[in-house]
């Protein structure tokens, strides 16, 4: 018996297709045997006509797709910096309103500004210290070999406390909290812990983000101004015992203070609060980004590079400026 | 949320809790996009009977409005969940106690600062009173006191205690509870049923999900309806 091309079932299948026909387009598969049989159209023919689609648009459909294409790519490339723009809109906009210190927020800060500057106090002090041995004391000692002395204060603000500190700092900061504040929040995040939170009400944008940005814009600030100090002193004690310095340590400090300028006084400190806030909320905004695949070792990575690209990129930025 | 703690709460003229057709987004919650038509009264309680536990938590989900729906609404308190602002929003999930399955302790803060910051983020009642209601629910719940270690110390029938007070703690106005007691190491039967009537008393309304229908026959005379949440929708079971 030879079937008939346009019905392959034969007489029966044809009864049977008119009796409950199937709806327009649909493809089920007939066979008894495919995997998919009596499940309805598999997933590969719900946009059967796509192909048809691309093939037939209009040059306008092709330039709409593309420009759709472009922004999509633009959008995952740059998506954490939109996020961070978001963010960083968001935090300063809370923190001025009275309504979102309520006292769990307060908390938070609290804790989160003891960690920070008060745990940090001591690492930062002896980096600074360190980097006075290395650092101040060879300028100290090679500025005085060319005759170059009285240069000391200026050289000493534009390399240390304007250029040197706001990096270190913000790498002790990203380093020794930033990664535990990420850790924390990564892991809320995956284990549902926030969706929890949420669930109660307890927005973890006010109650998590908000409180440690600003803990480690504070913190940013103190442990800037430690190390600056720290690395100062240590640098004045290495070249005075080494002697290459005679005058006083309020001397050496006088030098540095007229070296500064009025811009100064405001760029340096703001430099310092800009990394604080930028390592805490990059930081903050990574753990709370993390999606249910992520684990420690893609959080922490990904988290420590966009730290120290925060870093850097706010330590040139200002640099330009200058 | 009343301020100081000890006022009573006025009952409201319409239902607490109402699902209007609504619809979730399977893409979001997991569940098929049925149609789902709820009414809870202040004061009522009813059971609602599932085999999987995850599929309570995300209806938990869909009536506190933090699910998105296609079509229909849900209502809590006669608001429409997504008619409101996040702020707005956000302190009406603070009147809601939950019990759930899901993961809600972390070792960021002690047990007893998880167990009462609904409270204290919601609410300017002073810290003494909210540490007097909760300690008052610990010591029926069977713990010794506020327990202050991190939640990962802690025995699991202790966890399980101290998720029921955090549910009750506050004088929430609508309960989603996940059946704490069948897989309560501890019997917590009467002190959770004690505070569920407390609670039904005081107004409020309270939706216990279970999936051993034995647990709840203790407490069959005073429930208002049952409920079987399945793949084809809620469905009501005809009570014997």
């Amino acid at each position: 018996m030879t079937q008939d091309p346009e019905n392959p079932k034969g007489p029966e299948g044809a009864s049977s297709q008119q009796d409950n026909p199937p709806p327009a387009g649909a493809v089920l598969p007939d066979n008894q045997e495919d995997i998919s049989f009596g499940l309805g159209a598999p997933p590969a023919t719900f946009h059967q006509d796509d192909d048809d689609h691309s093939r037939k648009a209009t040059l306008s459909e092709r330039f709409v797709h593309f420009l759709g294409w472009l922004g999509a790519l633009v959008r995952r490339q740059v998506w954490f910096l939109l996020i961070m723009l978001g963010t960083l809109w968001g935090v300063i906009r809370e923190s001025c309103r009275p309504n979102s210190w309520r006292r769990t927020v307060r908390y938070e800060f609290q804790m989160t500004l003891g960690d920070v500057a008060g745990g940090g106090l001591l690492s930062t002090a002896v980096t600074g210290a360190l980097t006075g041995v290395g650092v101040v004391s060879q300028a100290i000692y090679w500025l005085g070999f060319a005759g170059m002395a009285k240069m000391t204060g200026s050289v000493l603000v534009t390399v240390i406390v304007r250029e040197l500190a706001p990096i270190l700092v913000g790498v002790l900061m990203l380093g020794r909290s930033g990664m535990l504040s990420l850790a924390e929040i990564g892991m809320l995040t995956t284990g549902g812990q926030v969706r929890s939170m949420q669930a109660e009400g307890l927005d973890p944008f006010l109650l998590l983000v908000l409180p440690r940005t600003l803990a480690f814009m504070v913190s940013g600030f103190t442990l800037g101004i430690i190390f600056s100090l720290a690395s100062l002193t240590t640098g004045y004690i290495i070249s005075r015992a080494s002697g290459a310095l005679s005058n006083s340590l309020l001397s050496f400090y006088y030098d540095v203070v007229i070296a500064m300028t009025p811009l100064d006084y405001l760029l340096i400190p703001l430099k310092f609060v800009v990394v604080g806030f930028l390592v805490g909320l990059g930081c903050c905004v990574s753990g709370l980004t993390a999606s249910k695949e992520d684990s420690m070792r893609t959080m922490l990575p990904r988290g420590f590079s966009r730290g120290m690209l925060i870093v850097m990129t706010v330590s040139v930025l200002f640099s330009l400026k200058l | 949320m009343s301020d100081t703690g000890t006022t009573s709460v006025n009952r409201l003229a319409g239902p607490m809790l109402e699902l209007a057709d609504a619809t979730p987004v399977f893409d979001e919650s997991g569940m098929p996009p049925t149609p789902l038509t709820l009414r809870l009264m202040p004061g009522e309680c009813v059971i609602v009977e599932t085999r999987d536990m995850t599929r309570a938590t995300v209806f938990a989900d869909l009536c506190s409005g933090m699910i998105h729906l296609l079509k229909g609404n849900v209502r809590f308190m006669g608001l429409d969940w997504t008619e409101l602002n996040d702020r707005r929003r956000n302190a009406l999930r603070g009147r809601i106690g939950r019990i759930t399955r899901r993961a809600i302790w972390s070792n960021l803060f002690g047990t007893h600062v998880a167990m009462m910051l609904k409270q204290l983020h919601h609410t300017t009642i002073p810290l003494e009173t909210v540490t007097t209601d909760t300690e008052h629910l610990c010591e029926r719940f069977g713990l010794p006191g506020i327990p202050t270690d991190v939640p990962g110390r802690l025995s699991e029938a202790d966890i399980v205690r101290a998720a029921c007070v955090r549910a009750f703690l506050g004088k929430p106005q609508l309960l989603l509870l996940e059946d704490p007691l069948e897989t309560s190491p501890v019997d917590l039967s009467q002190p959770f049923l004690e505070s569920l009537t407390e609670a039904r008393d005081r107004g409020a309304s309270a939706i216990w999900f279970v999936r051993d229908p034995t647990v709840w026959q203790r407490y069959r005379q005073a429930i208002n309806g049952q409920w079987r949440l399945a793949d084809d929708g809620l469905m009501t079971i005809r009570m014997r």
